[in-house]
């Protein structure tokens, strides 16, 4: 240094620049070292996570068929407009204006579902509109420079039939809610956001199996989420298609004749007494299942699903496993079965008197006629109420317990559907809790208990399964949709990354029926009651068909009391029955809401299933509206009106038959009517 | 320019320094054209390369006192360059920043880069007399205009990164011109405070913006910035500098991060992440001792410079490429926010090499005239 000065250590301070420049270099080192070879792995695999991403493949979800193999749902390919997202900070306001005034999206629904997607992780995509049309399609292909986040996927839809048919069986698919995902049966499955599963129905229970394996597509993105190159592919594997138990003529039938009684309202359900399947199960008002699986992103179809809510005809609820109705003098069949079992009465010694009514204290319960003393064959066929109520009272409170026990009445039926309630049955226990007030059981309650009203309010399935297991004898069967699953072939080879391996056939899983010990003797005079109340001048006797012997039973459900005819809260009307009455190859239970006198509506409906049924068993024209002229029938009128005599006045009236008669008063008289 | 044929130039010559320069730029070529393999960047440098070698010779066999002598006349130049850069119409306004000069058929170029040179040299003018005792408070207040008119300009522009770079120029002279050694330490003492103090003070008043907040904070704490936000750049930077590994995917990733477009500006101000990716751990330490051996050898020439002049040019170069350095690689490794200075020699932009090139010819020119009188 030609400029030496010691006093300014200029060579130290040029040595300690020298150091920092070292010192800052080997910072920075360090740092590398430590990102580069102490994380660098982590940190690879966080740069291939972000651009390796897995695309689903949909897989086709197993269709339904009826018995004869008749396609009930099916799923076909929709179009569905996207937007992929880039940038959780993006804004998509600009898109608005273009893409509600070209796709025809309600503007507000855009801002929605853009706002929406903030909460969500990055780079899932917004789904814009559903099931597009051609046109659509070629909008966004052809404005694909202008807006290069949109792209048109494809995915299977589920379709179901118009008009609610069969939607009470099938029920509906959805996305998997939030809710569903925190529960450990739909996250141990690894169900993700986004997924259609089963919500109602066949298609919730047997969800698990109609569902395919979707496949995906593993490609590898840049920054903005456009594919630049796919590196792996599996196949979806679609799910096993389901052949029900339900014939599709029978169904039909059933809800046909539904919508013809007055009120629209009722159930009928078709039963194979021997094994349990189900032919038809018809509950009305239905609903349409597509407003779930295809408009529930719409604000029109929230709207729907609301005013369903709020609808007192309650088209969402499945009748038959979800409504529960006093079955009325149907409870006198079980009564009988369980008084013989029980030795209350004999097969030789059945008669009771009927003394048109019971005085029990200082309360006279009437029956609707004078019906002597008559045997049980008579009691049945003439539905003597009188007789059954002194029945109940031989058999005891105790004795109408272990009927409830053996049929069943206070448990599921098993049923293959989801959400099936329990029947209310009559009990001590079941008094104290329904009325506070007055707990303790009494000889009253006791005859109430014995003629289907008041303590008995049951589910219809419930009424059926029990019926069926009169008809054939005491075997009873778990009712069911399933016949069987069709096998679904395995995909690619063991071993490789996309094996899935194949899935088998499988039924429905019946199992030994339960078995209600029922005497040959004591069977044959409950069915020849039955029998007669079609065929030998009983309740019923306008349905006698000429081609086969119907044994049945009519029951008149009261909704605010009995024969008390004030307009909407008419009684309901029963109609329980199987054919060939002496060797059952259907059974059948026939409800329909509100529309007065047992036998004088439900009767008639069952009448013409059993036309469709033995025109079909012989190969003849359906007698069904829009099938054969020969469906045209006028509905059978019934001038003899059958049911119970007892007026039990209720607080308030409660228009659903299925509420609790919680405000009952046992105190007030019993009026007799008419 | 006589002496460039001279055999004692030619021996003095510091073939090294140039050497590395170019080897750096080369390196920093390969991975431009990882970084854009589709665009002309790595073209262009290339073409850049060979200017500012000529710029740095030329320099280099000029006698630097000469150059010195006429600093004032080059230092106003390039103030009424970045004067002019400001205005709309010339000055292009990139990115909301208006710092380039558009040149028809040559490209653009961007002034702060370039006045540097000026500022240095007047630096050294000012700070390169004979000297006893240390520096007085006039002599500071003078350092500190000279800076202060560039970096306001640039201010204006604004590019506060590049505003940045000026001041190790200042800070350097002055510590080589006996500043007191008190007043080194105070400064650094009332950094450590104010600098935090500073950082409250304009989030308080809103003078520090919300994005610039944020990529300060993507620094601190990166586990709780939006890695989809302002702390993208540095998420991205440092997943691409850390999946490089040891050895890098050395060009062989097709679908490396920046052809994935996930790190943003990667052949300019990221390219050290590219870097990283491609070359690993051993790529990035070849490339940091290339800079040590190169600064090192900048300091042993201001050590042997024959004047003060001469070694104040040289150490204020140092200073300003450490800092660049040091700035822009701590970026890329995610300890420094993200700031928009060029990595010395490696960045793609023909003003970044030349201007880099022409302070190195300087440097070389001092080492040259050592034992000139």
């Amino acid at each position: 240094m030609k400029f030496e000065d010691a006093s300014q250590n200029l060579r130290a301070r040029l040595g300690t620049i020298q150091l920092i420049v070292f010192v800052l270099l080997a910072v920075l080192g360090v740092r590398l070292y430590v990102l580069q070879i102490v994380k660098g792995k982590a940190y690879a695999e966080r740069a291939e996570n972000q651009r390796v991403r897995l695309l689903p493949i949909p897989a086709p979800r197993g269709a339904i068929f009826d018995r004869n193999g008749k396609l009930l749902v099916g799923s076909q390919s929709i179009y569905n407009i996207i937007v992929s997202q880039e940038d959780k900070k993006k804004d998509y306001s600009p898109l608005i204006p273009p893409l509600s005034a070209s796709l025809s999206i309600d503007a507000e629904d855009l801002r929605a579902r853009f706002a929406e997607v903030k909460s969500q992780p990055a780079f899932q995509d917004i789904l814009i509109k559903e099931n597009v049309s051609q046109q659509d399609i070629v909008w966004v292909e052809s404005h694909s420079l202008e807006f290069p986040e949109l792209r048109v996927e494809l995915q299977p839809q589920r379709r179901y039939p118009a008009n609610g048919h069969l939607a009470h069986v099938i029920g509906y698919v959805g996305e998997v809610s939030p809710e569903q995902l925190l529960q450990p049966r739909y996250k141990d499955k690894g169900y993700k956001p986004g997924d259609i599963i089963g919500k109602e129905g066949l298609e919730a229970v047997y969800d698990e199996f109609l569902r395919g394996r979707d496949g995906y597509r593993k490609v590898i993105v840049d920054s903005r989420g456009h594919i630049q190159q796919e590196i792996a592919r599996v196949e979806p594997q679609s799910g096993q298609d389901l052949v029900s138990t339900i014939d599709d003529d029978y169904q039909t039938a059933a809800e046909q004749r539904l919508q013809m009684t007055p009120t629209k309202r009722g159930v009928i359900v078709m039963m194979n007494p021997n094994n349990g399947e189900i032919l038809a199960l018809a509950s009305a008002p239905t609903y349409d299942p597509n407003l779930f699986s295809q408009r529930m992103a719409t604000k029109e179809g929230r709207a729907e699903y609301n005013a369903m809510l709020q609808d007192p005809k309650t088209p969402l609820i499945n009748r038959a496993i979800q409504g529960r109705y006093p079955p009325g003098s149907t409870w006198k069949i079980p009564m009988a079965v369980a008084g013989l079992k029980q030795g209350a009465i004999t097969v030789d010694h059945s008669n009771i008197l009927c003394g048109g009514g019971i005085m029990v204290g200082n309360k006279f319960t009437r029956c609707m006629g004078n019906h002597g003393m008559p045997e049980l064959r008579t009691a049945i066929t003439r539905s003597c109420d009188g007789y059954f109520y002194r029945l109940g009272l031989k058999m005891k409170i105790e004795g109408i317990m272990k009927m409830v026990d053996e049929f069943e009445f206070n448990k599921r039926s098993g049923i293959d559907l989801p959400h099936e309630i329990v029947s209310w049955t009559p009990s001590p226990a079941f008094k104290a809790k329904m009325q506070p007030k007055d707990p303790e059981w009494r000889d009253i309650d006791t005859v109430y208990a014995s003629f289907g009203q008041v303590y008995d309010i049951i589910t219809p399935i419930s009424l059926i399964r029990a019926i069926s297991s009169v008809a054939v004898g005491g075997q009873m069967y778990v009712p069911h949709f399933l016949k069987e699953f069709r096998p679904v072939a395995a995909l690619s080879e063991e071993g490789l990354a996309d094996y899935r391996p194949g899935r088998p056939a499988r039924t429905f899983d019946r199992g030994q029926p339960k078995l209600i010990e029922m005497p040959e003797d004591q069977h044959a005079v409950v069915i020849d009651g039955m029998w007669g109340v079609v065929n030998g001048g009983g309740t019923a006797g306008a349905i006698k068909m000429p081609e086969v012997e119907i044994a049945g039973k009519t029951g008149t459900a009261q909704v605010v009391g009995l024969g008390k005819d004030v307009g909407a809260n008419k009684d309901h009307s029963w109609f329980v029955s199987f054919a060939p009455a002496r060797k059952p190859e259907v059974a059948m239970v026939a409800l329909v809401e509100n529309v007065g006198f047992g036998g004088q509506f439900a009767a008639p409906a069952s009448r013409a299933m059993y036309d469709v049924w033995y025109a079909k068993m012989h190969n003849l024209p359906l007698p069904m509206p829009g099938a054969t002229e020969a469906g045209k029938k006028a509905p059978v009128q019934i001038a003899d009106p059958e049911g119970n005599r007892v007026t039990i006045p209720l607080a308030a009236p409660t228009p659903d038959a299925s509420a609790p008669h919680a405000t009952q008063d046992n105190h007030a008289s019993k009026r007799p009517k008419r | 320019m006589v002496a460039m044929f001279e055999k004692r130039s030619l021996r003095d010559f510091d073939w090294l320094l140039a050497i590395l320069a170019v080897a750096i730029v080369c390196f920093g070529t390969w991975q431009i054209r990882n970084a854009q393999p589709n665009e002309t960047f790595w073209q262009k440098q290339l073409v850049g390369l060979g200017i500012a070698l000529i710029a740095m010779l030329v320099v280099a066999f000029t006698d630097y006192r000469k150059l010195v002598n006429f600093a004032p006349a080059f230092f106003i130049f390039g103030l009424a360059l970045l004067v002019i850069v400001l205005i709309p119409g010339i000055g292009m306004k990139i990115n909301g920043q208006r710092c380039w000069i558009a040149l028809p058929g040559i490209g653009q170029f961007q002034p702060s880069e370039f006045v540097k040179i000026p500022t240095v040299l007047m630096l050294a003018r000012y700070f390169g007399r004979q000297r006893s005792g240390a520096l007085r408070l006039k002599e500071m207040v003078m350092g500190g205009l000279i800076l202060a008119a560039p970096v306001g300009l640039i201010l204006l522009e604004p590019d506060a990164g590049q505003a940045l770079t000026y001041f190790p120029l200042l800070a350097v002279v002055l510590f080589l011109s006996s500043i007191r050694m008190w007043l080194v330490m105070a400064a650094l003492l009332t950094s450590l405070v104010a600098i935090p103090a500073a950082y409250v003070v304009g989030v308080k008043t809103g003078v520090i913006k919300a994005y610039q907040q944020e990529r300060i904070q993507a620094i601190i704490d990166p586990d709780k910035v939006d890695p989809k936000g302002f702390g993208y750049q540095t998420t991205q930077s440092i997943l691409s500098v850390g999946k490089g590994g040891i050895a890098g995917s050395r060009g062989n990733d097709e679908f490396s991060q920046s052809a994935l477009k996930f790190l943003p500006e990667p052949h300019s101000d990221f390219i050290f992440a590219v870097t990283a990716e491609n070359t690993g751990f051993v790529g990035c330490i070849a490339l940091l001792m290339a800079y040590a051996l190169l600064l090192s050898r900048l300091i042993g020439g201001a050590r042997r410079a024959r004047d003060r002049t001469g070694m104040l040019v040289i150490m204020a170069v140092v200073g300003g490429l450490t800092f660049s350095i040091f700035i822009n690689v701590g970026m890329a490794v995610g300890m420094l926010p993200v700031i928009g200075v060029p990595l010395p020699m490696m960045s793609a932009g023909l003003s970044s090499v030349l201007a880099t090139f022409m302070t190195i010819g300087f440097a070389i020119s001092v080492q040259l005239r050592r034992f000139v009188n």
